[in-house]
């Protein structure tokens, strides 16, 4: 019965990670998230789904958090979310249309008691005990890049790109298309599965050799992959090794991923240097796809030798592996901290949530100002 | 919307004392064992397995044309034993649906094409969406929507369905009238 | 022809927070007199119960097993439920004339032929309750670090907190007196001495993390071996499981079936129960249940002649009363041009002591001035719980593409009779009718015929809508318990009628 809950038992926090794609939903203290799932809604009425990052506008989003969160807390989650503390790990960079509404559906439509917004960048580091790291974070949407030392960001160092899941989807899609003309548009779902299953991430040294013109390698063997029961998707070997090459060569502006964490590491004080390159933590679904890692560090050493990056007196490149599978990472840090007395110190109350009417937030003027 | 008239021939169509109406191109196999509570509509070409094991329906219970009610089967180490199937009242059950389970709550709506696996427990107040397969042995819970191949919850059925389903029923059955 | 359970709603209602729903899916406040839907009222966790076996899990239960059944699983690869089956194994000792052929059980799934024994699980001797399950590898490591986390955070309060204490302090201490320090007095009466905090031995920390320069090694024989798809997971395969999301097929484990929720849904204005379901998970009963459907008219389209663009249609609606006592309905224009936009008149027909609580209720109802909810008034607080937010409701976005004639005159409801339903002796009831308005009566039911005339400017194909409100007398039987008379109220209730489409024009 209701009126017991919580009497003997520790309070239980949920805390969810909100991601383009996917969202890790879970309690505080325990070691994993208790789902995954899509970040998606169907609505009632039209059968229609809706991603929750396609919203056109601040009440359309409304709408589409009400759903989604009402499904969060009474399908998955199985709690009331009146006067319950709630934990939400979001990147620094995330629309503050999204954070803003985000509070007041939490605030005003389920009134919950207080909210905790962790940065997802920061407390990735704490399933890792240490204080200073360079932290990938490659989604759906884009990867983000942002150094922490000594526990603090360093905004000024940020990096973002749009090279992540959705792009690597949406090659695919166009390469599926021209490689199989009968088959008409494929789900997004489907897409997502012949990317974990098929795809993955070749060496640098093939990579190479397949920008030859008159390379002699053979790709790997073609996969038929069976749609909806009657037909036949062909992927070629081709597509599957190289799918992913995109994010390793540099665009117009001389961008990839690679260069992402090396600008960053130019930005940061030359003390730090070389302390961030000794702590590389990627987190972000996309980083497991298989080869991911590898190519990764090869292509940092490479990009290590060109004329841009003399400055950086780097030798080697080392990286953690959290205690978690990469894509919930920042949710355990968020668990983490949830477990702690920081929950009741730093976390902002539904009284001051409607006091201020908005949340702080670190652009905004009014919170980072150093007068207290 | 309100429901239209449907008109039946008189002479296919057998009125008992209770009410039961059965029309006479069904296949009721051992009639002796399906025990039909009063004012059940069976329309044509449905086909009832009394023979395999008993059967027995609530009132205002509507199977439609086509429709398979077939006792679920339970195989032991000394062979097969057939389950009796018990249906609530105020059930409606769609066209060519096949229905296998081993027990129907009261007020549930069976659409069309549904195919029930065997030994099914559907509790009460639940609603089968058209072209629903269910694997064998699911139970739905109350005031669920199932739909799919395999059927998975996919919604949930608003708390008045009980008036919903009497109301549905009772009006199907006095808009079942015969052709004069 | 749609029904409430299957089609396209063809009526809905205006919920008070401006959305619009059928009937079926609104809820009746007796105490505000309003109408609330799914989305404005506030839901609450009731019971947890599991689907297939029926059987509550009290709160407690539910949040140490993480919310799922102990003894219900779910098959890894497709998500349906697992049966046990039984199988005999021989008599370990084949010599020993005592030893029985044993049983022993195995999980399967009916849908898609999974078994606990493609994994690798061993069959067990029991039927409930003794499936291996496995641990998070980094438990240990994570607890020790949470550990240390939550012992640095409580570290840096207590120290803020004694910042905040050392600040008030205004008198003079021992110390300052007399220059004796209370770790001098402790010596000299012979107390052990008390470490300076400082100085107490820190528990363990777990060692930071040691970053390596190997990362995962590339594969090579998916270079040259093809892969067989069955053998690898799908991606919702690998995030049922989040802890161990394996990669091939052999390691899926089966999964605790998830509970399921009984809810209660609550008044955020007044904050009295509005639908409250019995605690057993099987039973279809509701300890409150104040539906709109038991509360409101009901509106159902009898029927309604082809749609003209421009020319006059006829529309019969059939009303009926739910309620056991007689109603008078009447028409009116759907927004009132003298009162506010959105407001609700409250008259009473009978006159009474004035209940005071009424006046809070119709100060509440501002005109809404801006689509999207901001909080507009916070209620007195109540001791028990803190006070609901009433959220401004939002402007009916449905456009009217047809105009209907309202009739001036009202017509009557007779109470709902249950044991009419038996009694054929006919009505007997000396109602006059309007009978250009009612066209058929019986017991609680009753069509009327309407004049619509869709708009000028409608193309073929296009929907038509119409929409009234309907004010019917709603008697609220909770204050006849102080055995007052029980007061009338005109109950506005906005309706919308989606007719289909624009046939032809001439």
């Amino acid at each position: 019965m209701p009126l017991y809950e919580g009497i003997g038992t520790e309070k239980l926090t949920v805390v969810m990670d909100l991601g383009a794609a996917f969202t890790k939903l879970g309690f505080s203290g325990e070691f994993a998230p208790r789902h995954i799932i899509r970040s998606e809604v169907t609505l009632k009425g039209s059968n229609l789904t809706r991603e929750i990052y396609s919203y056109v506008n601040g009440d359309d989003l409304y709408d589409l958090l009400v759903e989604f969160l009402h499904m969060i807390f009474f399908k998955y989650v199985l709690l009331s979310p009146k006067d319950k503390p709630v934990i939400i790990v979001e990147s620094l960079l995330c629309p503050t249309i999204f954070r803003e509404t985000l509070a007041k559906v939490l605030f005003s439509h389920y009134e919950i008691y207080s909210l905790l917004i962790v940065p997802s960048h920061l407390v990735s580091l704490a399933p890792l005990a240490i204080n200073t790291a360079l932290v990938v974070d490659v989604g759906y949407l884009e990867t983000t890049v942002i150094p922490i030392c000594h526990g603090l960001p360093v905004l000024h160092a940020w990096q973002a790109l749009p090279l992540a899941s959705q792009a690597i989807n949406n090659k695919l899609r166009k390469h599926l298309h021209s490689c199989n003309i009968k088959i008409s548009e494929v789900k997004q779902n489907i897409i997502d599965d012949i990317k974990v299953r098929c795809c993955f991430v070749t060496p640098q040294r093939r990579a190479i050799q397949f920008l030859k013109s008159n390379s002699q390698l053979n790709y790997c063997p073609d996969l038929q992959y069976p749609l909806g029961g009657t037909k036949i998707i062909n992927v070629p070997g081709k597509i599957r090794e190289t799918v992913a090459e995109f994010l390793f060569e540099e665009d117009n502006d001389h961008q990839c991923l690679s260069t992402m964490v090396l600008d960053s590491i130019l930005k940061v004080n030359v003390d730090l240097r070389v302390k961030l390159a000794e702590n590389i933590l990627l987190t972000g679904g996309t980083v497991m796809l298989t080869g991911f890692k590898a190519r990764f560090k090869e292509e940092l050493y490479k990009q290590l030798n060109s004329s841009r990056y003399e400055k950086l007196k780097l030798s080697k490149f080392m990286f953690h592996s959290a205690p978690s599978k990469d894509n919930y990472t920042a949710w355990l840090g968020g668990a983490i901290y949830g477990a702690t007395e920081v929950l009741g110190m730093k976390s902002i109350t539904r009284e001051y949530y409607f006091k201020e009417s908005r949340l702080p937030d670190w652009p905004n003027m009014k919170d980072n100002s150093r007068i207290q | 919307m309100e429901m239209r008239d449907i008109n039946y021939d008189r002479s296919e169509y057998v009125e008992t004392a209770s009410g039961n109406r059965v029309s006479r191109r069904t296949v009721l196999c051992g009639s002796q064992n399906i025990v039909l509570q009063g004012k059940v509509i069976i329309q044509s070409d449905a086909i009832i397995r009394g023979d395999l094991a008993n059967v027995k329906t609530g009132r205002y219970c509507i199977i439609s044309k086509e429709a398979v009610i077939r006792p679920p089967y339970k195989k032991f180490s000394k062979g097969v034993a057939f389950f009796p199937l018990t249906m609530g009242d105020h059930v409606y059950v769609g066209e060519r649906s096949v229905v296998n389970a081993a027990n129907i709550g009261s007020y549930v709506y069976i659409g069309r094409n549904v195919v029930l696996g065997r030994r099914c427990h559907l509790r009460d107040c639940c609603v089968i969406e058209d072209n629903t397969i269910l694997a064998p042995e699911t139970v739905v819970p109350p005031f669920t929507r199932y739909s799919g191949s395999p059927g998975i919850q996919v919604g949930e059925v608003p708390e008045c369905q009980q008036d919903l389903m009497i109301d549905f029923t009772r009006s199907y059955y006095q808009h079942f009238v015969p052709k004069l | 022809m749609s029904n409430y359970i299957t089609g396209p709603d063809v009526v809905k209602y205006a919920c008070s927070c401006g959305l619009l729903k059928p009937i079926t899916r609104l809820y009746f406040c007796r105490h505000c007199l309003e109408l609330r839907c799914g989305f404005c009222v506030c839901h609450e966790v009731d019971s947890n119960y599991c689907g297939k076996c029926c059987e509550n899990l009290p709160s407690a239960e539910a949040r140490l097993k993480k919310n799922r059944c102990g003894d219900c699983y779910d098959c890894p690869s497709c998500k349906q439920n697992l049966s046990k089956r039984a199988a005999t194994v021989g008599p370990k000792n084949p010599e020993d004339p005592k030893a029985t052929p044993r049983k022993v059980y195995y999980l399967l799934c009916l849908n898609c032929r999974w078994s606990s024994r493609d994994v690798g699980i061993p069959d067990q001797a029991a039927a409930t309750g003794s499936w291996p399950e496995r641990e998070n590898v980094h438990a240990a490591r994570l607890q020790e670090i949470i550990e240390m986390y939550k012992g640095i955070v409580l570290a840096e309060k207590q120290q803020k907190m004694e910042k905040d204490k050392k600040k008030q302090r205004r008198f003079m201490t021992f110390t300052d007196r007399t220059g004796i320090t209370a770790s001098m007095l402790r010596k000299r009466i012979g107390l052990p001495d008390i470490p300076h905090p400082l100085l107490k031995p820190k528990p363990k920390e777990p060692e930071e993390a040691v970053a390596k320069e190997e990362v995962e090694e590339f594969p090579e024989e998916l270079l040259t071996k093809p892969i067989n798809l069955n053998e690898i997971t799908t991606l919702e395969q690998r995030l049922n499981l989040p802890e161990w999301q394996p990669t091939t097929v052999d390691k899926l484990f089966p999964i605790h079936k998830q509970v399921s929720v009984k809810r209660s849904q609550r008044c955020r204005a007044c904050e009295h129960n509005v639908s409250k379901p019995e605690y057993s998970p099987t039973s279809i009963k509701f300890k409150i249940q104040l539906f709109a459907f038991y509360h409101i008219p009901e509106v159902r389209i009898f029927t309604v002649e082809p749609l003209r663009a421009g020319k006059q249609c006829e529309l019969l609606l059939k009303f009926s009363n739910p309620t056991q006592h007689q109603t008078v309905i009447t028409f009116l224009p759907l927004f009132p041009s003298e009162d506010s936009f959105a407001s609700k008149e409250i008259k009473e027909l009978v006159p009474d002591e004035e209940v005071p609580s009424r006046e809070i209720v119709i100060e509440e109802k501002q005109p809404p001035s801006l689509p999207g909810s901001q909080p507009s008034s916070l209620l007195h607080t109540s001791l028990s719980r803190t006070p609901s937010i009433t959220v401004k409701p939002r402007p009916i976005k449905q456009a009217i593409t047809a105009n209907v004639e309202l009739p001036t005159s009202n017509f009557v409801l007779l109470p709902r009779d249950d044991a009419a339903e038996f009694d054929d002796s006919g009505d007997t009831h000396n109602i006059q009718d309007d009978t250009k308005l009612v066209v058929w009566r019986k017991s609680n039911k009753a069509v009327i015929r309407l004049n619509i005339t869709p708009l000028e400017n409608l193309n073929i194909g296009d929907e038509v809508v119409v929409g009234f409100t309907m004010q019917h007398i709603y008697v609220n039987t909770i204050t006849a318990v102080e055995s007052k008379e029980p007061q009338r109220y005109n109950n506005n209730v906005k309706v919308f009628q989606y007719l289909g489409k624009i046939v032809g024009s001439e």
